[in-house]
């Protein structure tokens, strides 16, 4: 019998981190919005490291946050510990970490969606999308329901055709136990959709009980708290929250000789696995194989939960038989009676090829599918969610005849990721790292707001409230870094005695205290006895003025490349131009150009094998027809 | 995309025996069909012979080839006339060939044609257009090196080390918590010295490159009618340069490639040093001057019938000020009279102006001297022309100039204490600006060089 859940604006397939965003961000924007799982109980799931944040992951956080997104919010309801990493280097590379909660953070999500206007979760696995004339018209569920809808967003992470393999054994499975989306992959097919296949891995999970911590180093959590969502900048309670503790421990020569000895069982190297997994997320095997030299791996041994003994053991995800895995891990210290409570296990699934994407992250001719998350060959948690409620917004713009939501890559880590999936493509599941930023100085976490908080508004994701209080904060940092700039510190004796203790020179004029800012060795907490007309800012207030002044050159000199940037992502290629008429062009040039159908010169010269002479032929085409 | 035709003189107007007119695009063939008359026909990739004709008078027995579309250097219809040699016989069928409706190309078009259709690369098609032009036998080995890839490799091995220490920097923050050893300060340093030092010397090479490449750019100075021209045209061998009696006739800069031995010039006859109510004349002087600013080498001429006048000192005392090479020419020796001519010594001695030649153009005195005079101030004859890379690619110069710069600004932001994080950009701008040479992007190579050499990640 044909029924139906009813018409949606938006549906989105699964509900990970990416699912979540798209739906929330959906919902909020007035849409009404269908979220399907094939697991409710795993909602907002983290089958791998129970952690948040973490480096350039951390900056896409706070963006998502400045955006309206959810997951902030409910990072800083549910750590357990929380870290500002690099904080011995400049502050474009300080990233923020948090140790979570796993199954309060799936509660807190859960409860998130429940809770929204304009939102339905269902459990239900979607086996088919319904396409008519090139635009998508709904979805069916297993058991048989017809969903419609207007735009559909696929995060389905690493559930399509998801198969386990661990040593000799390997089955058809989702992560952490759940049922894989198996008649999906054939409807995306059916539709025309490429697909590819990655791999990507996990450690085992360890009762604490059977752990001998005393044999590990005891990682602490930050004194000073920051959250991660810029509602809670003044938030007390979580400034004073009581932190848990992770543990450093290491691999071993014996531990080596186990896997060494161990290696024609393990699935990659007897050719079982034909996924292509990640370089900067490597089994353990992996480790010891390429980097046979070092003596040791490090280890971090992370907790799932408050009222769970599972832990997480960082740094060796492995694919070898559970026995193997057992005798493997009891070699490190504290672990010599450890009892794996989940092995670890390499997970293999279908993914798209992201090139076929818009920036828009809908699919190439197919009017109304989304894809994000996982599904387009990227990694992590915070990758996903990024992707999610950029897809969310677009979903809901296309359905309102808006022009699509782009970030550029001078603008945030959300373009540069999106923009690296999209124009460069990815042959292994893409991890996002600081480096992968031309721009990293002026997209900073700490000004992850400042960016980002006005499109949020305008966009519809920021309240009106919130919206408020932003440009009262931005007022005080320009307000602060005015006053700076205009106090003039005078060389008297008493200055110049405070200058020498801290390592200065002494001054001989008078100097302006942005100028004294600008010394490595001095900062605006250090300089607080010089600065006697300084009035009881937020922190957030202060890091914002202190780093503006003091990386004011370094700033400027990327404002500028960041002019240079966008001349080039301002020269728009015309959708109807054929590259393939364009004779000077290289075969590949003229093939991949043809293909993904650039927007403009700079996006162009990102995708692989377009070379630089081929730009060049390409500027002389545009001026010879005058476009 | 329609295009022109295009034609040229394929091979320097000098004293070679043969001269090639090269014809390309698609009227190349029917331009060629209207002044050619031969009893064969005339085929793709052949050669054959007949007569160039205008009307009915013939100018010259010539060998024609056709080459058709695609299958050509520029990918056009190429039409070629291998003609008998001789400036002025080549310069009439050339004015012909335009006549029946070809333009005249500009430099590098048919290269740039060739690269625009698709036959070869841009480092290619500049590489291929050095070697066109050159000159000389050493002009041509440096081109042939550079064809052969060696400003790839030894930018590549620049730029090497460079990545690799980005790379350590790069996993420094982006993996903060692994037990890499941080990259000490003055291993930072002692590298950026290494490359700038490195870069800098390849940089030196750049004066002798362009002097290989381009020739030495002269000017040949002096007051009105103490024979400029003359010279020019003597060392041309060619009447270019408007030659008259009458002070101040010749009005523009005219150029002149001349090849002597193993150096080419590029002689600027310019118009008389004098002052001048002439509003024409006066521009003609106005760019000499302004030329000099451009010049390697100036000769400057004195009459020795007049003797040395007070702008001569003038001048001659600003140009050496400039540090400008400098070669003075007592022209007009067959009617030197003693005392004038001892006068001028002694000035020229009592300025310290040493390289003097005496010279009789009319009597062909002194040429020789002068030739042997500037090879001596510019060749290096123990420079290893065949090995050593030289640039001679101003594009090359500029970027090797900037990362020359990055990287001292790099070592800079080091020593005055800034985190690694922020000397890293520097240091990856100085990589972009080597790679920009060879075409490579840095980011990409720095990503791959992590995962390399460094075991990280879950």
């Amino acid at each position: 019998m044909e029924y139906s859940l009813g018409n949606y604006d938006v549906i989105v397939i699964g509900a990970g981190h990416a699912g979540c965003e798209a739906g929330l961000a959906s919902a909020r924007l007035g849409k009404k919005t269908a979220v399907f799982v094939i697991n409710l109980d795993t909602l907002a799931n983290m089958p791998c490291n129970p952690s948040i944040g973490g480096t350039s992951k951390g900056h896409l956080v706070r963006e998502i946050d400045a955006l309206g997104g959810e997951m902030a919010k409910v990072a800083d309801k549910t750590f357990l510990q929380s870290k500002m990493l690099n904080m011995s280097k400049g502050p474009a590379v300080h990233s923020l970490r948090v140790q979570s909660d796993r199954r309060m953070y799936h509660i807190e999500m859960k409860r998130t969606l429940e809770n929204q206007e304009n939102l339905d979760v269902y459990q239900a696995e979607i086996v088919k999308i319904l396409v008519e004339d090139g635009k998508v018209i709904g979805v069916k569920t297993k058991i048989g329901a017809t969903v419609y809808g207007k735009c559909i967003v696929v995060a389905t992470g690493t559930y399509l055709k998801g198969k386990i393999i661990i040593g000799e054994v390997s089955y058809e499975s989702g992560p952490d136990g759940v049922f894989p989306a198996n008649d999906l992959s054939q409807s995306l097919l059916d539709i025309g959709v490429e697909l590819r296949r990655f791999k990507t891995g996990t450690p085992a999970r360890i009762n604490v009980n059977t752990m001998d911590l005393k044999k590990m180093e005891e990682q602490f959590g930050d004194e000073k708290i920051v959250p991660f969502s810029f509602e809670n900048e003044l938030n007390e309670e979580i400034k004073h929250k009581k932190q848990i503790s992770c543990y450093l421990t290491y691999t071993n020569q014996e531990t080596h000789k186990i896997i060494m000895d161990n290696l024609d069982r393990s699935p990659i190297y007897s050719g079982k696995i034909h996924g292509i997994g990640p370089r900067y997320c490597p089994s353990i095997e992996d480790k010891v194989v390429r980097f046979h030299d070092k003596e040791r791996h490090q280890l971090f041994i992370e907790p799932l939960g408050e009222k769970t003994n599972e832990m997480y053991i960082q740094g060796m995800s492995s694919s070898l038989p559970e026995e193997v895995q057992i005798k493997m891990y009891r070699t490190i210290p504290g672990l010599e009676n450890a009892k794996l409570m989940r092995p670890a296990y390499a997970i293999e699934y279908d993914c798209i090829d992201s090139t076929n994407l818009k920036l828009s992250l809908e699919y190439k001719g197919i009017e109304g599918l989304f894809f994000a998350g996982q599904v387009n060959g990227s990694s992590g948690y915070e990758e996903a969610a990024a992707q999610g409620i950029m897809a969310g917004i677009n979903a809901s713009r296309k359905i309102d005849h808006l022009e699509p939501f782009v970030l550029d890559r001078s603008e945030a880590y959300i373009g540069v990721l999106i923009d690296d999936l999209v124009t460069k493509g990815t042959n292994e599941p893409y991890r996002m790292m600081t480096s992968r930023s031309e721009y990293r100085l002026t997209l900073r976490q700490d000004n992850a707001d400042i960016r980002l908080t006005e499109k949020g508004h305008e966009i519809g994701l920021i309240s009106e409230e919130r919206y408020q209080r932003f440009l009262e904060k931005k007022h005080s940092i320009e307000k602060e870094i005015e006053r700076l700039r205009n106090t003039v510190i005078k060389p008297t004796q008493e200055v110049n005695e405070v200058l020498t203790k801290l390592g200065s020179s002494p001054l001989s004029t008078g100097v302006k205290l942005s100028e004294l800012l600008k010394r490595s060795e001095l900062t605006y907490l250090n300089l607080e006895k010089i600065d006697k007309k300084r009035t009881s800012l937020p922190d957030s207030v202060i890091e914002e003025a202190e780093t503006e002044l003091k990386y004011e050159g370094y700033i400027k000199l990327q404002l500028e490349q960041i002019h240079e940037f966008k001349k080039l992502e301002n020269r728009k290629l015309s959708p109807d131009i054929d590259f393939e008429q364009i004779k000077g062009l290289s075969l590949e040039a003229r093939q991949k150009l043809n293909k993904q159908k650039p927007l403009s010169v700079g996006q162009a010269s990102r995708i692989s094998g377009v070379s630089p002479a081929d730009i060049s032929v390409l500027l002389i085409y545009l001026s010879q027809n005058n476009m | 995309m329609s295009t022109q035709t295009i034609a040229a003189i394929g091979t320097a107007l000098s004293n070679s025996g043969i001269s090639i007119i090269r014809i390309s695009g698609e009227q190349s063939l029917h331009i060629i069909q209207k002044i050619f008359v031969s009893k064969a026909k005339l085929e793709p990739n052949k050669i054959i012979y007949g007569k160039i004709v205008d009307d009915e008078k013939v100018l010259d027995h010539v060998l024609v080839s056709y080459f058709k579309a695609p299958h050509s250097y520029t990918g056009e219809d190429i039409c070629e006339i291998n003609c008998h040699g001789g400036n002025e016989i080549t310069k009439e069928i050339l004015e012909l060939v335009l006549v029946s409706g070809a333009r005249l190309a500009e430099a590098g078009e048919f290269s740039k044609r060739a690269f625009l259709n698709g036959k070869m690369d841009l480092s290619q098609a500049e590489a291929v257009i050095h070697l066109i032009n050159a000159k000389t036998r050493t002009e041509s080995r440096v081109a042939l090196n550079q064809l052969e890839g060696n400003i790839s490799k030894k930018i590549r091995e620049l730029r090497e080390d460079l990545i690799e220490l980005l790379a350590h920097i790069e996993v420094s923050v982006d993996y903060p918590e692994y037990d890499y050893e941080e990259v000490e300060n003055s291993y930072v340093i002692h590298l950026i010295d290494e490359k700038v030092n490195k870069i800098n010397s390849i940089l030196s090479t750049y004066d002798q490159g362009r002097i290989i490449q381009n020739g030495i750019n002269v000017a040949i100075l002096g007051m009105p009618n103490v024979g400029k021209s003359s010279l020019l045209n003597k060392l041309a061998n060619y009447d270019k340069a408007i030659v008259t009696d009458i002070p101040g006739t010749t009005r523009d800069i005219i150029e002149e490639r001349v090849s002597i031995g193993d150096v080419v010039l590029n002689i600027a006859d310019t118009a008389g040093i004098r002052d001048t109510e002439d509003v024409i004349e006066r521009i003609g002087v106005e760019k000499s001057l302004q030329k000099m600013e451009e010049v390697d080498l100036i000769i400057y001429m004195i009459n020795v019938e007049e003797g040395i006048q007070k702008e001569d000192l003038e001048l001659l005392s600003k140009i050496k000020n400039k540090g400008i090479k400098l070669i003075v020419v007592l022209n007009k020796m067959d009617k030197m009279e003693k005392s004038i001519f001892y006068t001028i010594l002694e000035e020229l001695k009592a300025n310290e102006f040493e390289s003097v030649i005496e010279m009789s153009i009319q009597n062909e005195l002194g040429i020789e001297e002068l030739k042997n005079e500037i090879q001596k101030l510019f060749y290096q004859s123990d420079f290893d022309y065949e090995h050593e890379l030289i640039i001679t690619n101003t594009r090359h110069k500029d970027l090797l100039k900037k990362a020359i710069e990055s990287l001292t600004i790099a070592k800079n932001e080091l020593l005055q204490g800034q985190p690694i994080d922020i000397v890293g950009i520097y240091l990856k701008n100085a990589g972009n600006f080597l790679g920009e040479i060879i075409g490579a992007n840095v980011s990409q190579d720095v990503m791959d060089k992590i995962f390399e050499k460094f075991c990280v990640g879950k």
